[in-house]
């Protein structure tokens, strides 16, 4: 099949937000300096939200262009979440750019949705350098975002930090992708796929440096530890509606390369790298949740939160019992993570603004302040622990029977031992929330603005929806072609 | 009948909880009734389940199932139902919560908070209670330890959060203990049918580990493994020694209405849970364990009572009571007999009353002297004589004087453990005998503790205090005249778990 008779439609949801971010950024030039801009914020959701109906409608049927870009299940699902995940990010934005005037709106808004391109490109494509691309284009936009506050020494030191170190760990990952291209002579995944058996037999020690190169940049992409050192300072210096970005939206996507990569390019030789993420998993999730604790500052406790939630994620992966059933539990993990995390952080955005204050102690009366933040806020907290009726609740139940079944009951062990360890964290910020009066000189009650009340309400919604009613999510995952 | 009668039961409450978040947080009185009618229309239709329930019958009833998620080889249904184990202690959620939330109107801060969460509990609880399914199960275990953790750091004493805390860790911990116990049932049971079947289903799951087909390819050290699990996890809720130390912290710093729910119906979840799910799945394991659980029972009896005989405050003392109290039960369980098993229902029943009631008249108490130091307080039956004749008579109960609920159960636990067949517990007479010797220690410090509070000097400054209030004689008069209703006539009781407790025993076999 050449470039010509290709089915390029299966691209159109890319193509049109493509265009339409192209038109954003255009339209920030022709509106002059003035900095506050909501019509393009509004107009970003519009684009990001257009997007989602045509993906939902051009992805449904699975095909390709040409061994380098696929249309899938997978795909689909993740472009979907992605897609919403951004859409929520930008409503957050959207409150928190009309208190920062230094923050030029026009290229904030477009590069986040260049970014997302970047990860819709990266979850569909089948072939190792349409991967690298997008995950280049998802990455820069995300330094530049990192730095935005440009007259902020600690966003600044984050966009440098998040710059060298992910500089770094692209670095890492083309020089494994360049060790599997020289051995198999090709970049598509499919191919690669039916190469390696007889490679890892031949040359055992090159394939697995290879992966480990590979885990190596992508663990840095997840924050998994070892790799996890930059997201801390990263989530602590970036705009907070960034910070949300990275964690939910930059995070899922870097899951999706590496299940993409895993389990199309590498599915032949699983028993060759799964104990490595087996491993990974246990010291995220143990490093994770044992470092939140001492945690002071809310944006750092994400942070930590966030790579033990990668552990957890990160646990299906190394114990695959049935491809259809490991991928079903992530991407309901994602789901719920997506949920629980950008609620979350739109709470945070809203409550560290309007406090001037990151501590923990920011919460301090939540309840008194604004009696539905700090419920939805617990529900969140709940959710991210792992406790009813949440979607986390069922994520994580459904990834330890995965567990047990695939026979790894240290793993389980390890997961389940570490979540109880999480209680300590997140009843500390509902400690807060609910037992410690506001401080005296913050307004007694909290106006929510209405983007950010909705992003919390539709969270909301969903969090004990999908608990409740996890099976709709289950039942359509189980009848969904993942790969191509 | 009214149809799916134990969702209703269940949710219910939530219902209420959801009510009371509508209301504005002012109009306390409003929140005060909702919250009051809420639990006893719940009340009421947990007796019309008593009412409708068939004595001659020993599986489930009020069945109902409804497929809910599907896990891919795993489904996990919604199943609920009672049989004459689950329907005693449902009806003691509701009483209890009831009677607490009439104690708990002299809550005056934060009320509306306080009744959503006491509500959320008792869904909860009621859940754990009726849930046929393991994932429901964990689900609604877990769901009441949220609402606990709040009640306690909210409402309690001065040592609330650190007592919280350790709640919810101790706990977190039972349940993660447990969950990995119940998956690796369900996936056992899997493995051992060749794949074929699939389920968290606690009586199907029964039906395989019982096939001597499916027994065999299970290996003891793996069923004993499990039951240890299993054991532990429930030790924590009921709790057995030495796991037991978030429970003094707990009950003490919680407000007097929660301790009445954390000892009252709480702990209950640990028992029961042992008797459906370890005894109910693993019959065989429940021999090779009796021994050992019954000796843990007479520590449990023993280190209690003699814990509370040195207590200096009377709640902790009522808490380590309770702890020996329940040791009863466990001596109960471990005989495997007819009478031990119905004497371990019973006791989880009355211990249910009587300890609820202790704790309401502490906190009568504290709420009018401002304390709980036994040396403190005294001559109280001359200052405020009903409050002090109730806590009397709580404290009767609890020793097991005759006539009333005490008496009953700890006959029956006794009889079984002396009748326990020297096959399954070795030196069963010697462990009852020890275990009775524990009762005369609970009758030492409960008289003493209330020779020095009722009787005894009284101090001037307590002269003139108010005495019992209309409120507060319900729940006092209704939680003495339900032990005093078992007491002197126990058929009531017995008539609805009899055949249930025939069932367990004939498939242990002991």
């Amino acid at each position: 099949m050449s470039a010509y008779n290709a089915n390029w439609s299966l691209m159109t949801p890319e193509i049109v937000l493509m265009i339409l971010a192209l038109v954003i950024f255009t339209l920030d030039f022709m509106t002059g300096m003035s900095r506050n801009k909501p019509f393009l914020g509004r107009l970003s959701i519009l684009s990001l939200l257009a997007t989602t109906v045509l993906v939902a409608v051009f992805n449904r049927e699975t095909g390709q262009i040409g061994d380098m870009f696929v249309v899938d299940g997978f795909a689909m699902v993740l472009k979907i979440v992605i897609l919403l995940g951004v859409a929520g990010v930008i409503a957050i934005s959207m409150y928190y750019v009309d208190r920062h005037r230094d923050v030029y709106q026009g290229e904030y808004y477009s590069l986040l949705l260049f970014a997302t391109l970047g990860a819709m490109l990266m979850v569909s494509s089948a072939d190792l350098i349409t991967l690298f691309v997008g995950l280049e284009l998802l990455s820069i936009s995300a330094y530049c975002l990192a730095g935005f506050k440009k007259y902020n020494g600690k966003s600044t030191e984050a966009a440098i930090k998040y710059v060298v170190l992910g500089g770094t760990a692209s670095a890492f990952i083309l020089y494994g992708m360049s060790f599997v291209y020289g051995l198999t002579g090709t970049t598509s995944l499919v191919d690669i796929n039916e190469a390696v058996p007889t490679l890892f037999a031949d040359y055992p020690y090159i394939m697995t440096m290879a992966i480990m190169f590979m885990i190596a940049g992508f663990g840095f992409k997840i924050s998994v530890v070892p790799f996890h050192m930059w997201a801390p300072d990263v989530y602590e210096g970036a705009p907070t509606p960034v910070t949300s970005f990275l964690s939910v939206v930059s995070k899922i996507a870097g899951f999706g390369i590496v299940l993409r990569v895993f389990f199309v390019g590498f599915e032949s030789v699983y028993d060759e790298w799964a104990f490595i993420f087996a491993l990974l998993a246990a010291i995220t999730m143990i490093v994770g949740n044992m470092i939140a604790i001492v945690q002071r500052k809310v944006k750092r406790l994400m942070a930590f939160s966030g790579v033990a939630q990668a552990g957890y994620l990160l646990v299906p992966v190394a114990t695959m019992v049935s491809l259809d059933m490991t991928m079903s539990m992530i991407t309901f993990y994602a789901v719920a993570y997506l949920l629980m995390t950008l609620g979350a952080f739109a709470i945070i955005t809203l409550v560290t603004e309007d406090t001037e204050d990151d501590a923990l102690t920011s919460f301090s009366g939540l309840y008194q302040r604004a009696p539905y933040l700090a419920i939805a806020m617990t529900i969140f907290l709940l959710s991210l622990a792992g406790l009813p009726i949440t979607a986390g609740f069922f994520g994580k139940f459904y990834i330890f029977v995965g567990a047990i079944q695939a026979e790894m009951l240290w793993l389980a062990v390890i997961m389940i031992f570490t979540s109880i360890v999480s209680f300590f964290y997140y009843f500390g910020i509902m400690k807060q929330m609910f037992m410690r009066d506001p401080k005296p000189n913050d307004d007694q009650t909290l106006s929510v603005p209405k983007p950010v009340s909705a992003v919390v309400t539709i969270s909301l919604v969903g969090t004990i929806g999908f608990g409740l009613l996890a099976n709709v999510l289950t039942n359509y995952f189980n009848n969904l072609q993942w790969f191509f | 009948m009214i149809p799916n009668l134990l969702t209703w039961i269940v949710f219910f409450p939530l219902v209420g909880a959801l009510l009371i978040l509508a209301i504005p947080r002012e109009q306390k009185n409003a929140i005060r009734s909702i919250a009051a009618g809420t639990s006893i229309i719940t009340l009421i239709l947990s007796i019309l389940a008593w009412i409708g329930f068939d004595r001659s019958q020993s599986g489930m009833q009020f069945v109902e199932s409804y497929s809910w998620i599907n896990l891919g080889d795993f489904q996990i249904y919604y199943d609920l139902g009672v049989d004459g184990l689950s329907m005693p202690l449902l009806l003691l959620v509701t009483l209890i919560t009831t009677l607490s939330i009439t104690a708990s109107f002299n809550i005056k801060e934060r009320v509306k908070e306080y009744f959503t969460w006491i509500l959320i509990l008792m869904t909860g609880l009621l859940g754990v209670f009726v849930a046929q399914d393991l994932f429901l199960f964990f689900l609604f275990f877990e769901l009441t330890l949220i609402p606990v953790f709040f009640l306690i750091s909210i409402w309690g004493g001065k040592e609330r959060e650190p007592a919280s805390i350790k709640f919810l860790i101790y706990n977190g911990l039972g349940s993660a203990v447990m969950v990995m116990a119940f998956i690796a049932l369900a996936y056992k049971a899997f493995e051992a049918t060749a794949f074929s079947h699939a389920t968290f289903n606690i009586s199907a799951l029964a039906d395989i580990f019982s096939n001597p087909e499916v027994s065999g390819v299970l290996t003891d050290s793996l069923k004993a493994g499990i039951f240890l699990a299993l054991l532990i996890a429930f030790a924590v809720k009921l709790p057995i020694i030495p796991l037991h130390t978030w429970l003094p912290n707990a009950y003490v710093e919680a407000p007097t209405g929660v301790s009445m729910m954390l000892a009252g119906v709480l702990s209950k979840m640990g028992a029961y849970g042992l008797l459906r799910i370890s005894y109910g799945i693993l019959p065989d394991q429940a021999v090779n364990f009796a021994t050992f659980i019954a000796i843990l029972g007479v520590v449990n009896i023993l280190y209690g009572a003699f814990i509370a005989l040195v207590q200096t405050d009377l709640k902790k003392l009522i808490a380590y009571s309770s702890i020996s109290h329940l040791g009863i039960v466990l001596l109960g369980v471990a005989s495997v007999t007819e009478a031990g098993i119905q004497g371990a229902v019973f006791q989880l029943v009355s211990h249910g009353f009587i300890v609820a009631l202790l704790f309401f008249m502490v906190g009568a108490i504290y709420e009018r002297t401002n304390t709980r130091t036994i040396s403190e307080l005294g001559g109280l039956s001359k200052s405020v004589p009903v409050l002090a004749g109730f806590m009397l008579a709580a404290a009767m109960a609890s020793l097991g004087l005759p006539g009333l609920s005490g008496f009953v159960s700890e006959l029956l636990a006794f009889i079984g453990i002396f009748g326990a067949s020297a096959e399954i517990i070795p030196a069963a007479r010697v462990i009852a005998v020890v275990g009775a010797i524990g009762i005369i220690f609970t009758a030492a410090y409960l008289l003493w503790a209330m020779q020095r509070t009722t009787f005894g000097k009284m101090d001037e400054k307590y002269l003139g205090l108010p005495d019992a209030r209309p409120m507060e004689y319900i729940p006092m008069i209704g939680l003495l005249g339900l032990s005093l209703l078992i007491g002197v006539y126990p058929s009531i009781l017995s008539d609805v778990i009899n055949t249930t407790v025939i069932d367990i025993v004939s498939k242990i076999g002991g």
